[in-house]
């Protein structure tokens, strides 16, 4: 036990310019993120909802996505193309009711 | 002195690969109907691999129905506005289902093919939804206009204004 505590304290940020004699002059943080939907893909293009839509290259606030008062969710460029091609009725693909974006 | 430089590589070729965005979800159908195809479905690789937008899905008739032991060829074309647009889907070879919904020219009068179509569908749920109606048949026979449409309809069903009168079969 006094043996793994030590040698996880030799590798401890608090150690580590004493331990291996370096000195960090500057780091870069890096974070994650994910669209929170109630699935993993989107039903028009099936690309994951973390990528972004098949027209797209980058994910994240270029390609988002939105959702309809069904609760149904899309990448916003995949319902767009879909209701501009629907000529009588504006529907959901997921289960046909109206669609109507949610505010 | 030791300085970590973590750098992201810039691809040089464009991240979308060689695919137009379509082809994309062609891929994929295909990858998941080869892997988890539905009972008595097969996709015919070879015409799928030559030309994307071009599929046969081989199908045999369910145990148990009238179509048991049967089996049919489903030629799907995909436009290149799928899956904005139907795919195009007839019955094709020696062997076409006598059906009331479908034509002896392998036209198929159901409307998840026409103005039932939402994105959301896939070849899988067309191949499901023919299954089903090859199934719930209850007596082998043509549609009562099919000599009348097949001679004068147009070659491709998704011109055909169908009227979508029987949800019973």
């Amino acid at each position: 036990m006094i043996v793994l505590k030590r040698s996880w304290r030799k590798y401890s940020i608090d150690n580590l310019e004493q331990v291996m004699k370096v000195k960090i002059k500057s780091w870069t943080g890096v974070a994650t993120w994910r669209w929170v939907a109630n699935d993993d893909s989107c039903g028009i293009c099936r690309m994951p909802f973390d990528g972004c839509c098949s027209d797209c290259r980058l994910p994240g606030d270029d390609c988002p996505l939105v959702w309809g008062q069904c609760s149904h969710c899309f990448h916003i460029h995949c319902i767009m193309k879909w209701l501009q091609s629907q000529q009588l009725h504006q529907q959901c693909p997921m289960c046909r009711q109206e669609w109507k974006f949610k505010e | 002195m030791y300085l970590f430089v973590v750098e992201f590589p810039t691809p040089s070729v464009p991240l979308r690969g060689p695919c137009l965005p379509q082809q994309k979800r062609l891929q994929k159908e295909l990858m998941s109907l080869l892997k988890e195809p539905p009972a008595g479905v097969t996709v015919d690789v070879d015409t799928a691999h030559t030309k994307l937008t071009e599929w046969v899905v081989h199908m045999e008739g369910a145990a148990g129905t009238l179509y048991e032991g049967e089996k049919f060829q489903l030629q799907f074309k995909f436009s290149p506005k799928y899956p904005f647009d139907s795919p195009e889907v007839i019955f094709v070879g020696d062997n076409i289902p006598v059906h009331p919904h479908i034509y002896s020219n392998g036209h198929i009068c159901l409307s998840i093919l026409t103005e039932d179509w939402s994105p959301a569908l896939s070849v899988q749920a067309i191949c499901l939804s023919i299954i089903s109606m090859l199934s719930s048949c209850k007596e082998k026979k043509r549609p009562p206009d099919n000599s009348y449409y097949v001679k004068t309809c147009s070659a491709n069903p998704k011109k055909t204004k169908w009227w979508y009168h029987d949800d019973t079969v």
